[in-house]
């Protein structure tokens, strides 16, 4: 009952003319970033970042929460009509969507991932207003040993899973921790690596960061590979909804997706493209349709598009009960919440109740304005696919300079910009994966200040991290999942070697 | 640094998998880090480490490089056996992203809003052969009076459209 009245209050806050337009704005700009090939929910939460500065706290993160699940949703629509995808995770919507498309049913297809979106939402929302409360809880019971553990158990676990390997993604994390040391020590107040340059006494912007590293080196990368590249499909709005028996396979696999991706999202770290590939995993072995998967069947579409959209919601849990980052487009909304001055943790839910629910809330609302919006919208949105992506990266590179600028109207802010985005783009180049960075960036200095705490309350003891049952715990998980990870790379690469010398040794001729 | 063509199917297949589209391998990129916790490590020790009870200013900056030194040597041995990079890289989009931040950041206090964005637009769309230069300036002048229109007369954000004009 108590869920529920604090849901009914967060509706209230939602329902408010002014949340409720930031709403929609965030839900539509989202998705139409989301649908430019190449350009993901970091990029696009980056660009809206410092438009958030002038809203409300609550408005801010709606609007936020919007664009991001906007962006992931939207991300969907180039994966099937172009085999491009928008967002990473829409690369697993691409393996049976653009089949789908080329024989001719890509409204069927866009619309079975609307519907599995909104079904996946509202898991996601169900699991986010009856977990957090509890986790909450639980946190308030936490230490500093144990905020420190499991602010390393959220980026270990985050980095593990880089696309270049483990070991890549924890020395990005690492190198995140270091990029958040520059500027002003809370504690000391001394000066740490600002080289002399006044700008850098406060430290480096999140709206940097993140559009050095998403903004400009997704922009880069995406050039070439949208070059060309436009959406040739057309909807014909008479096959767009889906026949009688597909409508009846959507329902199985919108529940498993939306479950599976629920909970992969609330881990610490992980994202919706784990959860969305997990979930097609699953879904091949139990789906009754299991031998036409990949070859253009609705729940190869639904499966992954419930998974992701629930996995962006839970994503909320640990970012706001705990303070880690579900995911990295979530670090983004840690380094907003404290630029608002709120602190991201268990107390949240208690000292900003409306915020949360109204949080929460927005996601009903924000996913049925998706639903609505994007039904009629999909003709829109594969007339902007039309557009040559020439003459969308220049005014792309504009906005961004034009975002980074109005944080401090200071061009020095865009130099840092440049030099992170091209130093990002090299280490893009050697899989050096960016997210890691920017989770590492973000949780920095919370980490540090934790760090301090517990060697000051047990007078320079390192073993209190292995003597409290909690920190113990999850420095426990943590070192298994390091090895895991070690050893599913090694064994990756080994595998990778085997076949690369199987193809040379039949492809040389005897 | 692996300068050598390594793959036995020929420089075109080194190109396509990644190893020879620069000539070298991987392990520059932990060569950078390698570098950036060096730094660290010297900035750190400068700062103070303190004592465990009341770590300094310099601990955590130390302790972080100590870290990602280990890990770049490690990451520097692994690519030595040859990942290569991931994708052929593209230096003249990054060369003319990079350029339009620069023409952005050189332009606006100097000459205004409206005739930056223009400049950054061009610079943006070099790369870009299937586009007249007609064609790149249409585009520039309909995105700065567009920011024009967008940032400044419906945001009220504090830019100046031209300066010294």
């Amino acid at each position: 009952m108590d869920i529920l009245a604090s849901f009914g209050n967060g509706l209230l806050v939602v329902l408010q003319p002014n949340n409720l337009m930031y709403c929609f704005i965030g839900v539509f700009l989202g998705t139409f970033i989301g649908v430019l090939p190449g350009i993901g929910s970091m990029a696009a939460i980056a660009m809206i970042l410092p438009i958030t500065f002038y809203l409300e706290p609550t408005s801010a993160l709606v609007m936020i929460a919007g664009v991001y699940y906007g962006a992931e949703y939207g991300g969907s629509t180039s994966s099937i009509l172009m085999n491009v995808p928008g967002t990473p995770a829409a690369s697993i919507t691409a393996i049976d969507g653009y089949p789908l498309a080329k024989k001719g049913r890509a409204g069927v297809a866009l619309f079975s991932t609307a519907t599995a979106s909104f079904g996946g939402g509202m898991i996601g929302m169900i699991v986010i207003a009856v977990l957090s409360p509890s986790l909450a809880k639980l946190a308030l019971s936490f230490g500093p040993a144990d905020y420190f553990a499991v602010i390393l158990l959220g980026l270990i676990a985050a980095s593990a899973v880089s696309n270049g390997g483990a070991l890549k993604g924890i020395a990005m994390v690492v190198a995140g921790l270091m990029l958040g040391t520059i500027g002003i020590d809370l504690t000391t107040g001394d000066l740490r690596f600002t080289m002399g340059i006044p700008e850098l006494r406060d430290g480096v912007h999140i709206v940097i960061v993140a559009m050095g590293l998403f903004g400009v080196t997704e922009l880069i990368a995406s050039i070439r590979a949208s070059s060309g590249g436009k959406s040739t499909q057309t909807i014909d709005y008479n096959d767009f909804y889906p026949s009688r028996e597909e409508w009846r396979s959507l329902i199985g696999p919108i529940l498993r997706g939306g479950s599976i991706g629920s909970f992969i999202g609330a881990l610490p770290g992980t994202g919706q493209t784990i959860a969305a590939a997990i979930a097609y995993a699953v879904e091949k072995r139990v789906s009754p349709l299991r031998d036409k998967f990949g070859t253009g069947v609705v729940p190869g579409v639904a499966v992954p598009e419930a998974a992701n959209n629930s996995a962006t919601q839970t994503a909320f849990i640990p970012t706001l009960t705990l303070g880690v980052p579900g995911s990295p487009p979530m670090a983004i909304v840690i380094g907003a919440l404290m630029i608002y001055g709120i602190t991201p943790g268990p107390r949240l839910l208690v000292e900003q109740p409306d915020m949360f629910w109204g949080l929460v809330a927005s996601f009903l609302v924000g996913n049925i304005m998706l639903l609505i919006l994007n039904v009629p919208l999909i003709g829109m949105w594969v007339r902007l696919l039309k557009i040559p992506y020439k003459y969308m990266y220049p005014t792309i590179i504009v906005l961004i300079c034009m975002g980074v600028y109005s944080l401090n109207n200071n061009v020095f802010d865009i130099w840092l910009t440049l030099v992170i985005g091209a130093v990002g783009y090299v280490m893009r180049l050697f899989r050096f994966e960016p997210a890691p960075l920017l989770l590492g960036f973000v949780l920095g200095p919370m980490m540090e200040e934790q760090l301090r705490r517990t060697m000051l309350l047990s007078r320079g003891d390192p073993m209190v991290f292995l003597e409290r049952p909690i920190s113990a715990t999850l420095l426990a998980l943590t070192a298994g999942i390091i090895v895991f990870a070690l050893y599913s790379t090694g064994r990756n690469r080994r595998n990778a070697r085997a076949v690369e010398e199987k193809t040379q040794q039949e492809g040389t001729p005897s | 640094m692996a300068t050598e063509d390594k793959n036995p199917a020929g420089p075109e297949a080194n190109e396509a998998d990644g190893h020879g589209a620069l000539g070298w391998g991987g392990e520059i990129g932990g060569l950078i880090l390698i570098g950036l916790s060096i730094i660290f490590m010297i900035g750190g020790w400068q700062l103070g480490l303190g004592i465990p009870t009341r770590l300094g200013t310099g601990a955590f900056p130390f302790m972080t490089g100590a870290i990602l030194a280990v890990l770049a040597v490690v990451i520097c041995v692994g690519e030595r056996r040859g990942d290569g990079i991931a994708e052929r890289p593209d230096w003249l989009a990054c060369g003319a992203i990079c350029a339009a931040l620069a023409v952005f950041a050189l332009s606006t206090d100097r000459i205004g809003l409206v005739p930056g964005t223009f400049l950054t637009v061009i610079v943006a769309s070099l790369p870009d052969k299937s586009l007249s230069f007609a064609g790149k300036a249409i585009l520039g002048a309909a995105v700065a009076v567009a920011c024009w229109g967008l940032f400044i007369e419906m945001l009220n954000l504090p830019f100046k459209p031209f300066v010294g004009f």
